[in-house]
């Protein structure tokens, strides 16, 4: 038996054990409640930012409809082929199996999952993927749990390249267009409207997103869905345009480079409205690919460019008409006014010469516009001065944007000694009224402006064009036409003469179309001046000017007004007449007439 | 050596109820937190280690603690050839080589050789008869134990290896160890440790410690565990999300839930009230083991129980701390409640030891 050891020390340190283990268990309990408790909001949206992951519905964008209901412009469903890195095991192992199941390079795998906007968000490793694709994918499901497929409607243009320019096209929102408060509630990667009626309509094509609300487990697989907002789908929007008039217009144009627009003269409707050369809105609906954006940012051409709309040109002889119910209404002109023409016009110093070398003789208005005759509007252009031609010019509505429903519209330019004063600080050359009388010098318009403006000629109002007739069926309010005031026997007059144009001996003959009384003006555009033509024009096809002709039918109670531009193609009675009676023709649903005979394009064979 | 009946009178029933419980808590957030998962046979696993663990107590208790003390340096010399065999013959499991299969069965020597270490310290400081220790008393001891710290750091096991340091430590100033020469001891370690710093600790080890000063630096890497844990037991309130219900678990964004971060799902399931009834059964049984300690007839006896008291409340400790963020992650199950064979039973092994001093605290 051994003798009791003496422990007192050991229990005395043992009792400091005690309380220390104790004290240890209460700070671990105040850590706790300062956790549970008084943190617990904070952790509990933690835990609820972990578990719910917010998944858009892409809302369809509204579809694009024409006048008669036809679909211009809708959606079909396409698969994105997402991966989501952050839920990848091996990410190397996970883009070398997806590269091989979508057969790309993995660099192009790593390219793309650069791009994604956020960590945790899955990246588009293919947009609009195939069904092998998405089939490949599914069969390797199991390997490649990261991955997903995504289902979301893509912009679809079923007549591609017709009408691409008043249609426009969509692509992702840039960070730019992200700072603008007009985007304020896009998020990035968002397609948006970038030209066109997508562009002028966003706001309202875009409908409004839904949500998703899903429970996601560690791997980020959907377990449940918490909740769903459905999306709001974009409202149709109905068009003035008429799909088959527009084919119509783009068929005319027969490959060459120009641009025509046609209107309701009575309402501002625009019934069809042509750039060319187009592109196809459809390679954008995706992204466009860098190699496309290069050649159609290279072009020479142009073809992103809406001519109607943004090519500014001068109008040439078809500014006779306007310039014709200036001087009418300002009295310096009657419709019996004979004036006579020897073949040029010597004044300030200078000689202007007539379109016909040998002379009209003593000719008065109508017959002026029937073969454009130079002389007659030199002489009423020095009677009128450019002030006032600029004010005419100004009331039929150049010089000024129309206000269509497209973006990026230009100006135009009517010139006049205060603009010169201002832009050049240099007088005004009186010399330079007679260039100006006839459609050239300073004077530039759109197309889409001298549309209106022949519109304005055929009813004596100024209408607002406009592409938009309604959304979701409700019609869209546009400004009245604004009455112009002109004496009936003025409008009368010209209306007569442009009659004329299309008759025996005018110069745009070459747009009669059977059984329509066409009222029209040919008109060309000089891209150089007279001696660089006739010394490089053979060769150079970009410096033979530009044809115009304008018209409208049929002569009472007109249903169209229209304006066309050719570029290059030398005059209007060869280049642009013809390419306006093929789209009247249609219009008024008469067989095409035959071809007009070919005549070798020379530069001078028309009325400037 | 038969039970008597006088032994059986002398049982701490009240400690094996409260460790009882604890391991049926342990099965039961097991089972949660792994019923969605492959592994949701695990708790039955846990059972049979619960059960062959309260046999094996048993029998431990029923062995005479200071025959086993006699035998300490017979357990230490058996720890360190099964940590040596373990550390170049054992197979590599996740990068680490911390098993013995025995049979069917995966062994990890390191939970038991705290028991061997406890013997060995309670033996050793009971056999010194001084009153007061300096620190040339105690760095043959020391030694002895770094020794097999170092040999469970090398598979590596951080955290199993540290965890005889509070042993040691808590036996030495027991046993009248100067509060300055512990200091000194620090310093020392303090030093140690910058050196195996710059050259011992492995990157992942580094990276935990940043993550631990900064979990934000690594949100999906090694600060992960340390945010979800937190998250998770944050989330969880007062009274909890519902056992079976906490979102962190059940979708798996809790790491090694069913092992090491096992209190979080707790927390996260039950909530604070869940919390503070497990840390009030953790101090209870740290209570009972502190007063076997002071109620043992001698020094093998307290050492051996206030030696077992130590490991287990720095585990849980540090454990819980690391849970709630506290503490860098390490890789430490808590007692009676992780997933693990070896841990269990070693605990309860430590518990039977534990049991045996209380029943012989009289004469005989």
């Amino acid at each position: 038996m051994r003798i009791y050891e003496d422990l007192r020390a050991v229990q005395d340190r043992l009792v400091v054990a005690q309380r220390l283990v104790l004290g240890l268990m209460l700070a671990l309990l105040a850590a706790f409640w300062h956790l549970q408790v008084l943190k617990n909001r904070y952790f509990l949206e933690l835990a609820e930012s972990n578990r719910i992951r917010n998944v858009p519905l892409v809302a369809p964008r509204g579809l694009l409809l024409d006048r008669g209901g036809n679909l211009l412009v809708e959606n079909r469903a396409s698969f994105n082929i997402l991966l989501t890195p952050e839920h990848a095991e091996d990410l190397d192992v996970t883009v070398a199996r997806l590269a091989e199941a979508l057969q790309l390079d993995e660099a192009a795998v790593r390219e793309r999952l650069a791009t994604r906007p956020a960590r945790f968000r899955p990246a588009v490793i293919r947009a609009d993927a195939s069904f092998a694709d998405v089939a490949a994918l599914e069969a390797r499901r199991l390997e490649l749990p990261e991955t997903g497929v995504e289902v979301v409607p893509l912009r679809a243009y079923p007549m591609r390249s017709a009408a691409a320019h008043a249609l426009g096209r969509v692509g992702e929102v840039s960070e730019r267009q992200l700072e603008q408060e007009a985007f304020a509630m896009v998020a990035p990667g968002t397609f948006i409207g970038q030209a066109g009626l997508e562009a002028r309509y966003n706001a309202e094509l875009m409908g409004r997103d839904g949500v998703r609300r899903v429970v996601v487990n560690s791997r980020g697989a959907e377990v449940a869905e918490a909740e769903r907002t459905p999306p709001v789908d974009g409202p149709p929007l109905t068009l003035t345009l008429d799909a088959s008039l527009q084919a119509a217009l783009e068929r005319a144009f027969a490959g060459r480079r120009g641009s025509a627009a046609a209107l309701d003269p009575e309402t501002g409707e625009i019934l069809a409205l042509g750039s060319l050369p187009s592109y196809d809105p459809n390679a954008f609906a995706t992204g466009v690919d860098t190699a496309t954006w290069r050649a159609l940012i290279g072009d020479p051409m142009r073809p992103l460019m809406n001519r109607v709309i943004q090519g500014q040109y001068s109008p040439g002889s078809t500014f006779k008409p306007i310039e014709a119910m200036g001087a009418l209404a300002e009295g310096v002109i009657t419709p019996q006014t004979n004036i006579y023409c020897p073949g040029y016009l010597s004044i300030y110093n200078t000689v202007f010469r007539c379109n016909r070398p040998e002379g009209h003789g003593s000719i008065d208005l109508r017959r002026a516009l029937a073969v454009s005759c130079n002389v007659f509007f030199y002489q009423t252009g020095v009677r009128l001065e450019i002030e006032r031609i600029a004010r005419w010019s100004r009331r039929f509505g150049l010089g000024s944007a129309t206000g269509i429903d497209l973006p990026a519209e230009a100006a135009g330019l009517v010139p006049s000694p205060e603009w010169k004063q201002r832009v050049f600080r240099t007088p005004w050359y009186a010399g330079e009224t007679v260039s100006v009388a006839i459609g050239q010098g300073q004077l530039n318009v759109t197309p889409m402006q001298m549309a209106r403006a022949t519109a304005a000629l055929a009813v004596g109002k100024l209408v607002q064009p406009h592409l938009v007739k309604a959304i979701a069926g409700r019609p869209v309010e546009w400004p009245a036409a604004q009455d112009l005031g002109f004496a009936p026997e003025h409008l009368e007059a010209v209306r007569a003469g442009m009659c004329d144009v299309v008759g025996p001996g005018g110069t745009g003959w070459r747009a009669r179309v059977p059984g329509v009384e066409v009222c029209g003006k040919t008109g060309s555009a000089q891209v150089v001046n007279r001696a660089r033509l006739q010394r490089d024009g053979a060769e150079n096809e970009l410096i033979r000017p530009h044809g115009w002709f304008i018209a409208f039918a049929p002569r009472e109670r007109p249903r169209i007004a229209l304006a066309v531009l050719v570029e290059n193609s030398g005059s209007g009675a060869e280049g642009a007449a013809p390419v306006a009676r093929e789209i009247l023709a249609h219009f008024f649903r008469v067989a095409a007439p035959p071809a007009p005979p070919a005549v070798p394009a020379t530069a001078t064979a028309e009325a400037p | 050596m038969a039970i008597d009946r006088r032994l059986l009178a002398n049982l701490d029933g009240p400690l094996l109820l409260a460790v009882s419980l604890l391991c049926g808590i342990g099965i039961a957030t097991i089972w949660s937190a792994t019923k969605a998962t492959v592994h949701a046979e695990l708790y039955l696993k846990q059972l049979t280690a619960i059960g062959l663990g309260l046999v094996g107590m048993a029998v431990v208790a029923s062995l005479d603690y200071r025959r086993l003390a006699d035998r300490a340096p017979f357990f230490y010399a058996a720890s360190l050839l099964a940590l040596s065999y373990v550390l170049f013959f054992g197979p590599r499991i996740a990068g680490t080589r911390r098993w013995l299969l025995l049979g069917g069965a995966q062994l990890q020597p390191s939970e038991f050789v705290k028991l061997a270490a406890a013997l060995f310290v309670a033996k050793v400081f009971a056999e010194s008869r001084k009153d007061e220790l300096g620190l040339g008393d105690v760095v043959p001891s020391g030694l002895a134990v770094g020794l097999l710290s170092l040999l469970i750091a090398a598979q590596p096991d951080l955290g199993t290896a540290f965890c005889l340091v509070p042993l040691f430590l808590a036996v030495a100033l027991l046993a009248g160890l100067r509060v300055r020469a512990v200091l000194t001891l620090a310093l020392v370690g303090v030093l140690a440790g910058a050196l195996g710093w710059n050259f011992a600790l492995r990157d992942y080890q580094k990276s935990r410690v940043y993550t631990f000063l900064d979990p934000s630096t690594d949100p999906r890497g090694a600060g992960y565990q340390t945010i979800q844990s937190q998250i998770a037991v944050g989330s969880g309130g007062l009274t909890g999300k519902g056992f079976g219900n906490g979102s962190q678990v059940q979708l798996g964004y809790l790491p090694a839930r069913q092992t090491d971060f096992i209190f979080s799902v707790l927390a996260e399931e039950l909530g604070f009230v869940g919390v503070a009834v497990v840390l009030s059964l953790y101090l209870f049984v740290l209570w009972r083991a502190l007063e076997t300690a002071q109620l043992a007839r001698d020094r093998v006896g307290a050492y051996l129980a206030a030696g077992l008291a130590a490991t287990l409340a720095f585990q849980v400790v540090y454990n819980v701390a690391m849970v709630a963020g506290l503490v860098p992650v390490k890789g430490l199950p808590l007692p009676f409640l992780s997933y693990g064979g070896s841990s269990v039973l070693a605990s309860l092994l430590g518990i039977g030891l534990i049991l045996n001093v209380r029943m012989r605290r009289f004469a005989n």
